[in-house]
C-alpha cells in the first residue's frame, strides 16, 4: 500500500511512430514543470495521466491510489479519476455562463454546498464582476482564470495546467503568473505545468522534468537545469542563445580562470579541471551581455571585446542586438539603452562580459 | 483608381440587385398566383376544412410526425459516429446516407417495393409472418423517412463536427461520464443544426410525393397524404386542390418557421 501523499507514475507508449517515454512523480503543494520544445510529448503525457489517452504501458498512482497499472490490468476511466485539467486554450463550455461552468463538474454536490463552493472560487479568482457571463464575453486572463478555477472547482487530487499562459500577452504572463502563484500556495494539491516558457518554469516551478522527442532528458532543481544547463543539449533545449565551442589557452588558479580561445576570440571563463589544449563550450545568456558605445576604461570584468553592430531586433520586453566580434554574440538590452548608446546597424560597440557569466557546458550531445 | 471602384459598386449592386429581383420573382410569383387562385374560389373555406382536406392533413401530420420521431432516434447517434470516427469505412457510410438525395423518389419508391414487397427481398420472408408493409400507414412513413433522413443526418454531421472533441474529454475529466457528457455538453451545442436539419427534414418528409405513391399507393384515409390527395382532387375539383395547397404549404412554413425560431431563441440565448 502506496502512503496517502503519493501521486507519481510512468508511461510509455508509441503513437504514430512518436515513441514515448516519462517517469514522474509530483509532491502536494509543489509545482512539477515539464519543460521543453513543441512536439516533446509534453500535452501526450498530460492526456495519458488523465486517461483520454491510453498509454500502452504504464502507472499512474493518485493521492496513494493506483488509477492505472498496465501489469494488473487496472484502468479508471477519466471521469472516475478526479484529475483537474487546464488544457492550452482553456476548453471553457461556450454555452454555460462562467458561474455554470465552474459548477460543472460539482453535479453530484448538494446545491447548498455548490452554492457555497462557486462563490468562494469566483471571490478567489476575482471572476464575481463576470459570473452570469458567457466564456465568448470573457477577457483572455478571465478565461483563463475560469478554466482553473472550475478545474479546481470538484477538489481534484492532481491538477494539470498546459501552457496555462500561452494565449496571453507578455505583460499580462507575468502579472497572472504572480496570481497564479500566490494561489498556488495556498492549495496543497500537486500541480504539473507544461509549458516551453524557461521564465515561466523558473517562476513557479519546483522540479523541472525536460522532455525532449518523448523522453525525459534531464531533471532537477529549476534553477540549476535552467540558468546554467550542464550540458550542451539542456543549453539549447534551455533556449541559450549563445553557445561556443573553443580550446583551453592557458589556467589561471589564483584567478580561479581560464583563457580560451573560440575562433580567434579570446575569452576568460570559469576555471574548471579541464587541461590545456582540450575542447570547451562555453554558454552565455544574452542578457548577460554589456555594451558599450566607447572603450570602457577601469572594469571589473575581465572580457571586453570590439565588434560591430550587425542587426537590431524589438522581442519584447526587450531589443536583441547582435554584435560581431570574431564571433557572434546576442545580447539583450532594454529600449533605453538602445537609444542612450545610439545603437544602429553597423555601430561601433564594445562587449563587456563578467567571466563568471560565461558557463561551461558538458560537451556530450548536440549543440 | 477611385473612379473604378467608384463604377464597380454600382454595377455590382445593379447586377446584384437584378439577380435579387429575377430570382425573387421567380419564387414568389407561382405561390402569389396560387394563393389569389385560392382565394378568389367561393368556396375556398370549406374546401380548406372540408373532409378531404383534413383527412389528408391529420394522415400527414401524423406520418411525418412518426417517421421524424425514428430519424431523430436512429439518425442522432448515427451522426455523431460518422462526425467522431475516422475509418474508411464510416467514410464509405458517410457517402451512402447521402444516396437518397440524389436518387429520384419515384426509383426510391420502387425500390423499395422490391425489398419489402410481396415478392421481395425482405417482403417474401414477412409474407408467411402475415406482415405486409406496402399500401400501408408504415409504407407512408418508410417512404418520408427514407427521402427525408439524409436531410437530418448531414445538418447533424456538420454540427457535431463542429464540436471540438476537446470540450467533451475535458467534461469527463470534471467527473461527468460521457453519456452525461453528450447530453449535457454536446447536444446543446448542436442544436441549432439539429433543429435546422429536423425543419429540412420535416419539409422533405411532408410533401413527399413520388416514393410514397409507389410505395403505399393513394388510398384515402390510408395512404393518401396531402401532396396524393391535392392530385386526386386536382382531377375533379380545381378549388379543392387550391384550398389543400395553401393548407398544405402554411403548415410546412409553420413548421420551418416554429424550429427555426426555437434555434435563433438558443443562439440569442447563448450570448
Amino acid at each position: 500500500m502506496t502512503p496517502a501523499s503519493e501521486t507519481h507514475g510512468w508511461l510509455s507508449t508509441q503513437v504514430g511512430n512518436f515513441s514515448l517515454e516519462v517517469v514522474w512523480n509530483a509532491t502536494p503543494g509543489e509545482v512539477l514543470v515539464f519543460y521543453g520544445p513543441s512536439g516533446a510529448g509534453k500535452s501526450l503525457t498530460l492526456k495519458g495521466i488523465t486517461g483520454l489517452l491510453k498509454p500502452k504501458f504504464g502507472k499512474t498512482v493518485l493521492a496513494g491510489t493506483v488509477v492505472a497499472d498496465s501489469v494488473s490490468g487496472c484502468w479508471v476511466p477519466p471521469h472516475r479519476r478526479s484529475i483537474g485539467y487546464v488544457p492550452q486554450n482553456y476548453g471553457l463550455f461556450p454555452h454555460l455562463t462562467v458561474e455554470e461552468n465552474i459548477a460543472y463538474g460539482l453535479w453530484r454536490w448538494p446545491p447548498s454546498k455548490v452554492r457555497e463552493r462557486v462563490d468562494v472560487l469566483l471571490e478567489n479568482f476575482q471572476l464575481k464582476r463576470v459570473a452570469a457571463k458567457r466564456p465568448a464575453h470573457l477577457s483572455g486572463g478571465e478565461q483563463q482564470r475560469v478554466a482553473i478555477a472550475r478545474a479546481m472547482a470538484p477538489e481534484p487530487k492532481l491538477l494539470l495546467l498546459d501552457e496555462p499562459f500561452s494565449a496571453l500577452d507578455a505583460e499580462l504572463r507575468r502579472s497572472f503568473r504572480e496570481d497564479l502563484r500566490s494561489l498556488m500556495s495556498s492549495w496543497n494539491v500537486p500541480i504539473i505545468l507544461v509549458t516551453h516558457d524557461r521564465e515561466e518554469a523558473l517562476a513557479l516551478g519546483h522540479w523541472v522534468l525536460v522532455l525532449d522527442s518523448g523522453k525525459v532528458v534531464a531533471e532537477g532543481a529549476p534553477l540549476s537545469i535552467l540558468e546554467q544547463p550542464p550540458t550542451a543539449l539542456l543549453a539549447r533545449l534551455a533556449g541559450v542563445e549563445n553557445l561556443y565551442r573553443g580550446r583551453v589557452l592557458s589556467r589561471s588558479a589564483l584567478n580561479g580562470t581560464m583563457l580560451c580561445d573560440f575562433q580567434g576570440v579570446h575569452l576568460e571563463v570559469p576555471l574548471v579541471s579541464l587541461n590545456k589544449d582540450t575542447y570547451v563550450t562555453v554558454g552565455i545568456r544574452a542578457r548577460d551581455i554589456l555594451l558599450a558605445n566607447r572603450p570602457p576604461k577601469g572594469i571589473s570584468a575581465r572580457n571586453v571585446l570590439e565588434g560591430r553592430v550587425i542587426s537590431v531586433s524589438v522581442r519584447s520586453p526587450v531589443v536583441e542586438v547582435v554584435v560581431e566580434c570574431g564571433i557572434t554574440l546576442k545580447s539583450w538590452i532594454t529600449q533605453e539603452a538602445v537609444e542612450e548608446l545610439s545603437l544602429k546597424l553597423g555601430s561601433k560597440v564594445w562587449v563587456v562580459l563578467k567571466a563568471s557569466s560565461c558557463f561551461l557546458v558538458a560537451d556530450h550531445g548536440r549543440i | 483608381m477611385t473612379t473604378v471602384q467608384g463604377a464597380k459598386v454600382p454595377v455590382a449592386l445593379l447586377t446584384g440587385g437584378a439577380a435579387i429581383t429575377l430570382y425573387l420573382l421567380f419564387i414568389g410569383l407561382p405561390l402569389i398566383a396560387l394563393l389569389f387562385r385560392a382565394l378568389e374560389q367561393d368556396s375556398f373555406l370549406e374546401a380548406m376544412t372540408g373532409a378531404h382536406a383534413m383527412t389528408g392533413l391529420r394522415l400527414s401530420l401524423f406520418t411525418s410526425a412518426i417517421s421524424m420521431g425514428v430519424v431523430v432516434a436512429i439518425g442522432t447517434p448515427f451522426a455523431y459516429l460518422l462526425a467522431r470516427v475516422d475509418r474508411p469505412v464510416v467514410r464509405l457510410l458517410d457517402t451512402l446516407v447521402e444516396l437518397p438525395l440524389v436518387l429520384p423518389p419515384v426509383v426510391a419508391g420502387l425500390a423499395m417495393l422490391m425489398a419489402f414487397g410481396r415478392q421481395g427481398f425482405l417482403g417474401k420472408w414477412l409474407e408467411p409472418l402475415g406482415v405486409s408493409i406496402p399500401f400501408t400507414v408504415t409504407a407512408v412513413v418508410f417512404a418520408q423517412m427514407f427521402v427525408a433522413a439524409p436531410f437530418y443526418i448531414r445538418s447533424l454531421r456538420l454540427g457535431f463536427q463542429a464540436v471540438p472533441r476537446e470540450l467533451e474529454e475535458l467534461s469527463e475529466t470534471l467527473g461527468v461520464s460521457p453519456l452525461r457528457t453528450f447530453i449535457r455538453i454536446t447536444l446543446p451545442l448542436v442544436r441549432p443544426s439539429l433543429l435546422g436539419g429536423l425543419a429540412l427534414a420535416w419539409a422533405r418528409a411532408i410533401s413527399e410525393f413520388g416514393a410514397t405513391m409507389m410505395f403505399a399507393g393513394n388510398f384515402p384515409g390510408r395512404t393518401q397524404t396531402m401532396p396524393l390527395a391535392i392530385l386526386t382532387a386536382l382531377e375533379s375539383d380545381l378549388s379543392v386542390a387550391l384550398a389543400m395547397a395553401v393548407l398544405l404549404t402554411a403548415v410546412s412554413v409553420g413548421i420551418l418557421v416554429a424550429l427555426g425560431l426555437l434555434g435563433v431563441a438558443y443562439r440569442r440565448d447563448s450570448q
